[in-house]
């Protein structure tokens, strides 16, 4: 092996590992990769700054600014409250309700923005019940997860997969939305048998929810109306990606710079609430990723990957599917994709794959998915377990994998079969 | 304008207008003992205090009303109209016992005895606090600055307040 090819291998599984063992933030660690990787001669700045996926930085930063204005309009909160309220406060049917809108939030919100708003909620609710609401955090986990795998924006491997494959918005509805579907529905169905017993209340305390008035949550009306607005403009920009070809990150830029306009807020307030962390965390992945590439060690992965697979379409789909959960339940899915990314590129034009959309979905399905099996195995468990803590409510790593280990491997076992059947027959 | 008072008339020391009787309790102190001094001596703010006298922390109700909301609320204040009517006794009691030095306030800007009272008023200016433990030399608690002392030094310069005491 060449010198270069040694030193940009050590820079990446170094910062990978620093990364897993969450000893330094992982931002500050692939920043550092990146800036040796640059400095240590595998790649010049240039090549580095080309390595950035902008496309990303940008659908990331510009849906945040947005969800960040939208969310205080109280929007989110009178969905929820609404929803218990339709369920005349009986927990069951609220634990279906919550479990819907988590999942549908989770599609078009990121994920941990998600939970970010349907926890405080759920102890809300909950707590007026006097039931335990910790089969609620669990359904809000999983779903969150389930929920983001239905679209482009939904989890963050989606966006990189979606930026660096040039599929379409449409093209994750239309292939990712009726798997999620499907393992919504299943995990659903085991979830309200499994806790049927907890869902017990009396009339005295549902009464306290059908007394709520959920317009008390909203609490800027004219906020709620330009925040819709950009929202159905926003969204109307990525059903139509494919046709006008604007690409996703100037259509979520776009929509936030007209929420900006339209509210006239102080756009530095709202820029300081992007999570920059996390956008330098990508940036720097990017440049990590771009260093290995460049001196040949995807190819060679590639490579050594077909010659395993034996370059079979099937076999490598079900490798990618069922490795990527394994290594998505274990450790970010974020890093993990991002190195797949152009390892899957690769793969398809080193096997004269011609078709490589059912080996993205594959990649997709098992990140998002995999990301279920473990309370660390995506940023948003580890959210709600934070949040459950400081309530007083504990969510053990065993507790939680006994449920939701089996769970995933039925979702897996679902998607292998939808796969199966739509791409590979 | 120029002032035409003797300097020894217009200089304001902050051990002169300080207040020595300090309500203070150990960090190991609960919130049930905490309450029980803020109402007993109708205050909003002890110092805390580590055995050799030196300043620890400073405890407002202020920092015992962060403490009773859960987070939940606190991220999400839209939700507050919505949360059960039993959530703040439940809350209360179970935080009764805990120890006030896992909320209380640590990082606290203390005064040394001997400074001027304009310095005194500076900090509580620039840091938005609204009282100022005293400290000697050695870093003991001796006394205690707020904004009602503060008052009385203004009133003592327009000739108001002596009266009113």
């Amino acid at each position: 092996m060449q010198t270069l090819t040694i030193i940009a291998l050590a820079i990446f599984l170094l910062s990978y590992v620093v990364i897993i063992s969450e000893k330094i933030h992982r931002t500050v660690v692939a920043l550092a990769g990146a800036a040796l990787m640059v400095l240590l001669g595998v790649l010049t700045q240039d090549q580095a700054l080309e390595g950035v996926d902008f496309n990303t930085l940008g659908l990331l930063i510009g849906m945040m600014v947005i969800v960040g204005i939208a969310k205080e309009s109280g929007m989110f909160q009178y969905v929820a409250i609404r929803a218990a309220k339709i369920a005349k406060g009986k927990p069951i049917v609220i634990f279906l309700f919550l479990g819907v809108i988590t999942a549908v939030f989770s599609a078009f919100l990121d994920n941990v923005t998600t939970v970010f708003l349907m926890v405080p909620v759920t102890f809300v609710i909950t707590n007026n019940l006097r039931i335990d609401p910790k089969p609620y955090l669990i359904s809000i986990i999983l779903f969150s997860n389930i929920g983001g795998t239905a679209t482009l924006i939904g989890d963050p491997p989606n966006i990189l997969i979606g930026s660096a494959s040039g599929l379409t918005f449409n093209d994750f509805l239309f292939h990712l939305g009726p798997v999620a579907l499907l393992s919504f529905v299943a995990v659903m169905a085991i979830l309200l048998a499994r806790y049927r017993h907890a869902f017990v209340t009396s009339d005295e305390l549902r009464a306290t929810i059908m007394k709520f008035n959920p317009r008390e949550a909203l609490t800027d009306i004219s906020l709620l109306i330009k925040s819709l607005v950009v929202f159905g403009l926003v969204f109307v920009g990525f059903l139509t990606h494919a046709v006008t070809h604007i690409e996703v990150a100037t259509i979520a830029l776009a929509g936030a710079a007209l929420l900006l306009l339209l509210t006239l807020r102080d756009p530095e307030d709202h820029l300081r609430e992007v999570e920059w962390g996390t956008i330098f965390f990508f940036a720097g992945l990017f440049i990590l990723v771009t260093g290995i590439e460049h001196v040949g060690i995807i190819e060679a992965a590639a490579n050594w990957m077909i010659s395993v697979t034996a370059g079979n379409l099937a076999i490598t789909t079900f490798a990618i599917l069922w490795g990527s959960a394994i290594a998505s339940a274990i450790v970010d899915n974020i890093p993990f994709v991002a190195t797949m990314i152009p390892l899957v590129k690769e793969i398809s034009l080193a096997g004269n794959i011609v078709d490589p959309a059912p080996l993205w979905w594959a990649l997709a399905i098992g990140a998002d998915f995999g990301g279920n099996a473990t309370i660390i195995g995506a940023s948003a468990n580890v959210v709600v377990k934070g949040m459950a803590e400081k309530a007083g409510h504990h969510i053990g790593f065993f507790e939680y994998m006994k449920i939701a280990v089996p769970l995933t491997v039925l979702v897996l076992v679902i998607s292998s079969v939808y796969i199966f059947l739509r791409y590979l027959v | 304008m120029t002032n035409d008072k003797p300097l020894h008339q217009c200089t304001f020391t902050i051990d002169e207008w300080m207040r020595e009787d300090v309500v203070t309790l150990p960090a190991t102190a609960t919130v049930t003992e905490a309450i029980t001094m803020m109402l007993e001596h109708k205050t909003n703010g002890l110092v805390v205090t580590g055995a050799a006298g030196q300043v620890a922390g400073i405890l407002s109700s202020w920092d015992i009303i962060k403490y009773i909301v859960p987070d939940y609320l606190e991220d999400d204040g839209h939700l507050a109209a919505f949360e059960s009517p039993d959530t703040f006794c439940n809350r209360v009691e179970a935080i009764k016992d805990d120890a006030i030095e896992q909320f209380m306030t640590k990082s606290v800007q203390t005064i040394e005895q001997h400074g001027s009272l304009m310095k005194a008023m500076t900090m509580l200016s620039e840091f938005h606090i609204r009282q100022l433990p005293v400290v000697d030399a050695a870093g003991k608690l001796v006394g205690y600055l707020n904004r009602t002392d503060i008052k009385r030094a203004v009133g003592k310069v327009l000739g108001i307040g002596s009266h009113l005491e």
